[in-house]
This record gives structure tokens, sequence and C-alpha cells, in this order.
């Protein structure tokens, strides 16, 4: 207990000594291990919003859609009806294809119509308004989400306006933009929202000449034979009829997330590696000082043992708290990145055993990487040596070194500075490969033409525009949210691995100040020295972003290029204050700090 | 003295350390000048200002008050940039670390200065393998600092110090860190510039070093207590000075 008790009080004593550094840990690791927890947790989680939707609602187990208008489908539906598997019916009801304005924009949609007093079979839950009455229109949640509607508004269908009485949702039909399920006549759907009219008012609207499909919502007496029922019936109607089942919906809201979730996964990798990268900086400028702090603690009496737990204990605890940390966030999160259309209600659940074993194993991993080196050197040290260690003797690179010769000061100093630690200089360029990476991928995102669902073939006409993709804009937003992150914390990476290249160089860049660099060239060296690894890592981040957008109709060439240049103009730009800083301590403090 | 003629001079210089109540002046009130092609040692004992003074002199550090004087040039009133030209062209410093580039072979040490002054790499080269070999490390010109011994480092250091023909070289315990025979060895070649003509600052609590010397100041608490001029040095033997033959 003793012994536990002096590994905590010397690994908070350290924390409180680098709070900068301590912040930066978690919030990379927090940043990380959201992400993950995030991309993990959605396969599930819109499982699970259907699932609450669909017991909230008394969603039908199968629908029955017959797109063909004539005698044979009352009793093709009604023997569906009357099936000995299916215990009770909602319908059969007309859907009727139409358009939707409101506000300025339009919409494909189809009409429900409905009873004004809902059965035992699909019960919407209106959660804005009431009911639908005669002459009033209720919009489906994820469809007036996205339209801007509220209750009390006025929609026009295909002509005849409507005041919005209620929003209600649904686990009947798929999610907005895929509530028609199939087009008219039987044929491939453009999407569209789903709009609830009373029976006689989507009647009098099917009389205007307009496609309609007739429906029957079915609730089975087992709701997981869906497919045998479906399989059994399929083929023995005369006129067409087309099954959905509930497990077709669960899996279809689903697709809404296919490209999410990689963009989070994939995210979240890029995020670890920048974790690590800065984290691992941060731990290597300290490696000298946490050498001699073992140094001191076995002079003292600590053991190996007791050293590598007081430094990787520092770690590791700080990931564990980024952890739960980024799980907390992911848990707030999910609701609203699961969900993206509004469409379904519940709760996610928060995350699972293993997403909570994945992003712990994360958090280990970025502590581990980013510790181990320098622990294992202080716990392998003598104890004399680590007393008294210096800095990190850089190895000799003739031909480097006689190259740099040949080149202006600012570009020799930097070219030497970066041969001093090309561990780092590779950090460095895959910190910016990293950055180029999502930012090549968020353009090529951008520039890609989209069809988006519920769009008129032939365009709105003049003054109206289409909903909006909501797929699309949620992918975007979610591209952009990460590549924000992603981009935060490369800067962070930036400076720390300038600072950190500045500290540990500042005894030979005092030296060379002795030698006649003015505290220009100095700083210019610096930035050199951050800017040569960032170069080959932008060359390389941009194809690998392009590799992981996959097939793109659309190549932003030219701005892809500008995001190029604008990063190693940023690099430039970020390292100059902490080389300028570095290069303004006094040279000889510096010197007799080094000589001491 | 003529001033024109002096290589440093300085008047009442002051240099002041930390604020209000923990502040100490490590240089108070000082004037000198530093003819050209003079040796001048300064002695004291550790925490009198003779770091300081140099660090003034070299313009590594900016004085509190009064002026320091290069070549005719007053300097404490430079610019950072102004003074890092300066120092290029006309100081060459020598630390008692050494402060060799660890990364860089002896060789590429003393091509650095020359470098850094805009030289060609060929004419830097030509000049740090003359140098070496004026030091006598014309075969250790490819080792690291690592594989040299601390009297020979110290040669590196000194060579590197030349390497723009320096209006004045200013050494700062250029013999702590050295055992006899590499303190003889440093000061053969420091006995060699000054017969050449070079003008020499050399801080030091070494008896034997300031014997060297044609004039020696003593320093303590920030002040000149004494200004001597010494004969002996002008004979230019060392085997006389005391202490260093084995």
């Amino acid at each position: 207990m003793g012994r536990i008790a002096l590994v905590l009080r010397l690994v908070l004593a350290d924390v409180r000594r680098h709070r900068a550094q301590a912040a930066m840990l978690l919030l990379a690791v927090t940043a990380a291990t959201a992400t993950m927890a995030l991309g993990l947790s959605l396969g599930g989680a819109t499982q699970r919003l259907y699932e609450q939707t669909r017991a909230a609602t008394a969603g039908p187990d199968v629908v029955a859609l017959a797109p063909d208008p004539g005698p044979a489908v009352a009793p093709a539906l009604a023997s569906l009806a009357h099936a000995p598997e299916v215990v009770a019916h909602n319908g059969p009801y007309r859907i009727v294809y139409a358009t939707l304005t409101a506000h300025g924009s339009a919409s494909l949609v189809v009409v429900h119509g409905a009873a004004e007093t809902p059965g035992t079979v699909d019960r919407p839950l209106v959660t804005s308004g009431h009911w639908v009455r005669a002459g009033g229109a209720v919009l489906e949640r994820g469809f007036a989400t996205a339209l801007g509607a509220r209750v009390g508004d006025r929609v026009t269908i295909s002509g005849r306006s409507f005041p919005v009485v209620g929003i209600a949702v649904t686990a009947a039909t798929s999610i907005f933009p895929w509530a028609p399920q199939i087009g008219p006549g039987g044929g491939p759907s453009d999407g569209g929202g789903l709009v609830w009219l009373t029976r006689s008012d989507a009647q009098a609207l099917a009389s205007r000449d307009l496609p309609v499909t007739v429906a029957l919502d079915l609730k089975l007496r087992d709701p997981d034979a869906t497919q045998a029922f479906i399989d059994a019936h399929r083929h023995i109607f005369t006129t067409k009829v087309n099954f959905s089942s509930w497990q077709f919906k669960a899996d279809q809201d689903a697709v809404m997330l296919r490209t999410t979730q990689p963009v989070l996964v994939v995210g979240s990798w890029l995020l670890s590696f920048l974790s690590i990268t800065g984290v691992a900086a941060l731990a290597a400028g300290r490696a000298t000082e946490q050498t001699r702090r073992a140094g001191l603690l076995k002079a003292v009496g600590a053991t190996p043992g007791l050293i590598a737990a007081v430094l990787l204990t520092e770690y590791l605890a700080l990931a564990l708290l980024a952890d739960a940390l980024g799980l907390v966030l992911a848990r707030l999160a999910e609701p609203a990145i699961a969900s993206p259309t509004a469409s379904r209600i519940g709760g996610v659940g928060g995350p699972t055993g293993t997403v909570i074993v994945a992003t712990a194993a994360l958090a280990v991993v970025v502590a581990a990487l980013s510790a181990l080196r320098p622990t294992l050197r202080a716990v392998r040290t003598a104890t004399v040596t680590a007393l008294t260690v210096t800095a990190h003797r850089p190895r000799h690179r003739p031909r480097l070194t006689a190259l740099s010769a040949l080149l202006p000061t600012p570009l020799l100093l930097g070219l030497r500075l970066t041969a001093r630690r090309p561990g780092r200089a590779v950090l460095h360029a895959c910190s910016t490969a990293v950055t180029l990476i999502a930012i090549t991928a968020l353009l090529i995102y951008d520039a890609q033409p989209r069809w988006g669902p519920a769009q008129h073939r032939e365009g709105w006409g003049p003054g109206l525009s289409g909903v909006p993709d909501l797929q699309a804009d949620h992918d975007g937003r979610l591209l952009l949210a990460v590549s924000i992150a992603l981009i935060a914390l490369a800067t962070v990476n930036t400076v720390t691995l300038t600072w950190t290249t500045a500290m540990e160089a500042r005894a030979n860049m005092a030296v060379a100040r002795t030698l006649g660099a003015t505290p220009g060239q100095i700083s210019a060296g610096l930035s050199v020295a951050q800017l040569l690894p960032a170069l080959p890592g932008a060359v390389a981040g941009v194809p690998l972003g392009i590799l992981l957008c996959g097939e793109t109709t659309t190549f932003p060439f030219s701005w892809i290029a500008a995001a190029a240049l604008v990063i190693l103009l940023a690099t430039t730009a970020l390292t100059a204050l902490p080389a300028r800083l570095a290069a303004r301590r006094s040279v000889a403090q510096t010197l007799s700090a080094e000589a001491t | 003295m003529n001033v024109a003629n002096a290589a440093v001079r300085v008047h009442g210089l002051v240099k002041n350390h930390g604020r209000g109540q923990g502040r100490v002046r490590a240089v108070d009130e000082v004037d000198l000048e530093v003819p050209e092609g003079q040796t001048l040692a300064v002695m004291g004992p550790s925490g009198c200002g003779k770091s300081t003074l140099l660090h003034l002199l070299g313009g590594l550090e900016r004085p509190s008050a009064g002026e320091v004087w290069l070549a005719g040039r007053r300097v404490d009133t430079l610019s950072e940039r102004a003074l890092a030209r300066l120092r290029r062209r006309s100081v060459g410093f020598v630390f008692q670390a050494f402060h060799l580039m660890e990364e860089l072979s002896a060789a590429e040490n003393v091509e650095l200065p020359a470098l850094l002054a805009g030289r060609s790499r060929r004419e830097a080269k030509r000049r740090a393998n003359l140098l070496l070999d004026r030091v006598g490390l014309a075969d250790r010109g490819r080792h690291l600092p690592s594989q040299l011994s601390g009297g020979q480092r110290q040669r590196v250091a000194i060579a590197r110090a030349l390497a723009n023909e320096p209006l004045v070289v200013l050494a700062d315990e250029p013999t702590g860190n050295l055992d006899s025979a590499a303190t003889r060895d440093v000061l053969r070649i420091f006995e060699e510039l000054r017969s050449a003509g070079q003008t020499l600052v050399i801080v030091t609590h070494d008896e034997r070093v300031a014997a060297t010397a044609d004039r020696l100041i003593s320093m303590r608490d920030g002040m000149f207590v004494d200004d001597t001029r010494l004969a002996g040095s002008a004979t230019g033997w060392l085997g006389g000075l005391i202490g260093l033959e084995g």
C-alpha cells in the first residue's frame, strides 16, 4: 500500500509540474478515443434506435405494397390480411406519389392516407402538434427537420395547401429520404419525404392523376419469421406485390451511416497516430530530465520496478482518464451522429463492452508507445550516469554536413537540426501527411457532384430548391469535425516539435550565435528544420488522401495544391513563434547552464 | 595609450543581474582598453564577474550601463543582428566547456564560422585544415569531439575561434577542464598567437595561464583591483612557467 501511495504521490507531483504536457495528452487521447468509440458504436446504435421506434409505434412486421392499379389488388391484400401467420393489420391504405413545397424548398413525397384513429398496427408517435385531421397534414419528423417545417406552417402538396398540424415518427417506412420504399409502378424510388393526410384527403389528391400504390401493414404471429412469410406469398398473386420487412428497414437505417462509420474509424486511427506523435515528442523532449529523475530515485533507494511504475503510471493514468472522457463525449454525441435524420426516437444505450475494451486498448497503446522508450532508458541507465546525463548526442552525418555546407545559413542550420533527430523528422513528416490526408479527403468529398434523394429529375423550377441531402451533409459535417480535430492536433504537434527541437538544440544554437549566426538565422533555421520534413509529408499526404477517398468523379486539383501550400506556409508560421522565442534566450546563460 | 589602436575599449561598464533586493552587480563601473596585439589575463575568484565581463566584451550580454567599443566602433548599442555580424568578423570565443558540436567532426566544427560568414565550402575547408594543422591536429580533422581528449577538443575550439581571423579572441577559463599536459599545449598555442600579434583576452583563475599574458587585471566584486604589466611573458618562453613541465 505504501509503495502505491508513493507512486501516486510522485506521479501527482510530476503532473503538477508538467500541466501543459498532461493537458495535451488528455486532449489528444480524448479526441482519439471519442472518435473511435463513436465509429465502433454506430452499427448497433441504428439498430437500437429502430427497435425503440418500432416498439413505441407498434411498427408492422411486414408492409405489402401493391403498385399496379386494378381489380386484383383488393383481393390480394385481403388474402394477405387473413393469412394464418397474420395476427393484425392496418389498411389497405393509399400511398400517393406527390410533390411538396414549403419555405421555397421542394421535395418528392409519398402521402399516406391514414385513419384519424390509428389501429393496433402502425400507430405513428406524434412528437409535436396532433394526429391527422381533415384538411391538415402531419409531416414525418426526419422530413420536417430537413424541410425546416414546424406545426402551424403551411405546405403545398401537388398544388393544394395544407396546414401542418403535427409531426410524427413511424417504423412502417424507412427513414427520410427513403420513405417511398418503391417508386411509382413498383419501379425504383427517387426517395422523398412522408406526409400523412386523412384517407379522404389522400383520395382527393390521388384523383389528380398522381401515381398511387396501395399498402397494407401486417403484424405476424412470429415477428422474426418475416422472410418465410414473404417467400410463401411472393408469387401467388395475379398482381404485383412488393414486401418490406422490419429487418430490411432496420438495415436501411444503417445504410444512412454506411459512409459515416469509415470516416470515424479511419479518423480515430489518424487521431491516435497524431496523439502518439505529439506525446512521444513531448516525452522525448523530457527524456533527459526523466533519466535524471530516475537517477535521483535510484540514488535514494528506489528499485527499477518502482521507477518504471512511476514513469509509466503517469502516462497510463492520464491516457485512461482521457479514455473515460472520450467515452463520455462519444455517449453525448452518439444520438446526433447515429440518427442524423431525426426519423427515429429513443436512446442509443452507450458504448458496449467491446467498445470500452477497444478504446481502453487504444489509450494504453498511446501511453505505452509514448512512454516506453524514455522509461526503459531511464530504468536501464546506471545511477551515476543518469545523474550526469546530458542531452541526446546525435550521430555524425558527414555527407549531409558537407551538403549543408553548400547552403545558405538558415538552410545549413535547418538541415543539420533535422539530421540531429531523424526519428522526430519522420514523425513530423507523418503528422503533416495525416493533415493533408484529412484535408484532401475533405476537399474531394466536397467537390463531388451529388444527385440528392427526393429531387425531381427535371428540376424544381425557378425559386425552388431541393431539400438538403442529409446523408451527404451529415458525412460532410463529420468529415469536417474530424479534419478540424486532426488539424488542431497537428498544429499542437508542430508547435511541440519545434519547441522540443529548439530546447534540445539550444546549446548548439547558442554556440552558433557566438560564431556569428544572427537570431534571425537561428529562428529561420529552426523553422526550416520543421519545414524540411513537412515537405515530403505534404507530398505523401495528397496521394494517400486520394486513395482513401476511393473512386471520385471530380478531382479539385487546384484546391488540393493550394491546401498543401497553405499547410507548408502554416507550418512555417507556426514554427516561427517558438523558434523566435527560443532564439531570444540569452546566449551567455544558455552556455553557462550547459557548462554546469 | 592610443585609443585608435585599442582593439577593445570599455568605459563605465556596469552589468546587473536580477532585480530589486535580489539584484547583484556583476560588473561595477569598469574602464578598460586593450591595445591590438596585447594578451590580457583577467583573474579573480569565482563569481567576481570575470566571465560576465568577457560576455559583455563579445556582445553575448548587454551592459546595464557604460560603453563597449571594438576596433573603434561602439557595439553595445548595436542590434542583435549587427552584433552577430560583428562577432562573425571580429570576435573568436574559447570556452572552458569547449562547446563543440558533438555531431560534427573536428574539421567541420572549425569550418562552421567561415560558412556562417558566407565563405565557400572550399575556402572554409582550406582554412579549417590550415588551422587544425596550426594547433597540431591535422590528423584529427575527421574525428568527432567525443573521440578527442579534452586538450584536443580545446585546441579544436581555438582553431574554430580563429576561423574568421578575428580582431580579438576571448577565452573563458580555457584550461579549466584540462590537465597539465593539455594546458601546456593550449598555452603554447596562445603564445604563438600572441607572437603573431593576435589580441587575446583570457579569463582565468589559473596563475600559470595568467603568467603568459602581457598584462594582468585582478577582479573582485565586479571591479578591477589591480592592473599589472607582466615583463616575463615578453620573452615568450613558456618553459619557465610554474609547474607545467611534466
